[in-house]
């Protein structure tokens, strides 16, 4: 067999999976939020748990059992920490994840939307999802930073503020949109 | 034994202008011509050539050059409408969303065009071997047309009706199915061409199966409509949202320090 054979036999097998890949059921579809109900539901549970984490990862805290405590104790204490950082990652990916599902819905819902945009949002997660994966093995055989743990979670809670606040005014935006379109009541005009 | 395949194949070629007349009148009766009314020229369009073809065959044999060409021809035909077909319930499946569909169909546009290139240049310039190998692009960038627009949908998280899935799949796997089939046609040319045209119709009266079992109730003419956002929420707000990811993943970045303390 020559190579273009396995070429396109290749090219048929991947555009198969892919299909079947895309017709599996989505695990949240764009009806099962609703349209504009989303922000209340997406806000960053996860980051208002911040002070704990930083305080499980306090350098005093880890000196004063280091100085104190048995080295089984010592052992025991940097397991748990470090399982406690993994699952406040877990949870800040969550969060990323729901932001991203909303940037998704107000793409979908949009009546322009950008290539470029688009490709850039889906560059920047392939590029989150490779070192979010990195950082997780990482931590997983021990290493860890308190403070860029924190600057992790600041940057996703900052995300939800602002795109909360925005999504207020698209709100408010809508709703001044139909008002007018109602007014008008189809008399050409453009009501944003 | 050859002659005892031909039978088999002419009988495999009535069975399926049968399921196609039967799926036509399937389309006409559920009145889903006017939800897919390409799709429902191609039914019409390749059984008319089927059997015009067939015909042909019959009274010239299968190793008559004319039949060879006239085959081919019309074959072409058929393909170049299922193209449209397909562009259809692409249109049907995304054109509510008019920001994405817009993005989508240059998108898919530019991929078969690349690909279609691709595959004409991968390959070694033969001109009997033009037909086939046309062919087989198209079927190629047909499929590839078809996952991809499955694929956005995926990433947008837009949900398609059972109705629709199954009509993408019925012409993804017989396109998929022309290009294994055609890559080893022009390969293996004489020994190969009886059994390409009987595992070829075996493959259309699967497809044949899937678009009734969608055609079975009555399709939607039009999609629901969606309420868009204002123009300018979305230059306003994805910009953005582009800049605070890009900071995310800054921020990962200098999370990674192989010398980090240990916890």
């Amino acid at each position: 067999m020559s190579l273009y054979l396995y070429i396109f036999f290749g090219l048929t097998g991947l555009l198969l999976l892919l299909l079947f890949w895309a017709l599996r059921k989505p695990r949240k579809s764009l009806a099962a939020h609703g349209g504009m109900s989303l922000p209340e539901e997406c806000g960053c549970r996860h980051t208002a748990y911040l002070p704990q984490i930083q305080q499980a990862l306090s350098k005093v805290d880890y000196d004063f059992v280091s100085q104190k405590g048995s080295r089984e104790l010592l052992r025991r204490f940097r397991r748990e920490r470090r399982r406690t950082v993994l699952a406040h990652l877990a949870g800040l990916r969550e969060d990323f994840q729901n932001l991203l599902e909303l940037a998704r819905i107000v793409a979908v819902l949009s009546p322009e939307v950008a290539a470029l945009q688009e490709f850039e949002k889906l560059r920047l997660t392939w590029k989150f999802r490779w070192r979010f994966e990195r950082l997780r093995i990482a931590i997983s055989l021990g290493n860890v930073r308190a403070l860029d743990v924190s600057s992790l979670a600041n940057v996703v809670s900052g995300l939800s503020v602002r795109l909360q606040k925005a999504i207020k005014e698209i709100g408010e935006r809508a709703a001044l949109a139909s008002k007018l379109g109602s007014s008008f009541n189809g008399s050409g005009i453009h009501p944003v | 034994m050859i002659a005892e395949f031909q039978n088999l194949q002419q009988a495999l070629w009535v069975a399926n202008i049968a399921v196609a007349v039967l799926l036509l009148i399937l389309v006409i009766s559920r009145r889903n011509y006017r939800a897919f009314p390409a799709f429902a020229l191609y039914l019409l369009t390749n059984t008319a050539l089927s059997i015009w073809v067939f015909l042909t065959y019959k009274d010239l044999g299968f190793t008559s050059r004319f039949s060879w060409w006239f085959g081919w021809s019309m074959q072409a035909v058929s393909v170049g409408v299922r193209a449209v077909a397909v562009g259809e319930l692409c249109k049907h499946l995304l054109a509510r969303y008019r920001g994405i569909w817009n993005l989508v169909w240059r998108t898919l546009l530019l991929s078969a065009a690349i690909l279609l290139i691709y595959s004409w240049v991968a390959t070694k310039y033969q001109w009997q071997l033009a037909v086939v190998r046309a062919q087989r692009d198209l079927e190629l960038a047909i499929a590839a047309v078809i996952v991809g627009v499955f694929v956005f949908m995926r990433h947008y998280g837009v949900e398609a009706r059972a109705a629709d899935c199954f009509m993408g799949l019925g012409y993804c796997l017989y396109s998929c199915f022309g290009v294994i089939n055609n890559t080893i046609l022009e390969r293996y040319l004489d020994q190969y061409v009886t059994l390409w045209n009987f595992l070829e119709m075996l493959a259309f009266l699967g497809s044949l199966l899937l678009w009734s079992w969608a055609m079975r109730e009555k399709v939607p003419e039009k999609a629901y409509e969606v309420e868009l956002l204002p123009e300018g929420v979305y230059r306003t707000l994805t910009p953005e949202l582009n800049a605070r990811l890009e900071s995310l993943n800054e921020s990962l970045k200098r999370l990674w320090y192989p010398e980090a303390k240990q916890p």
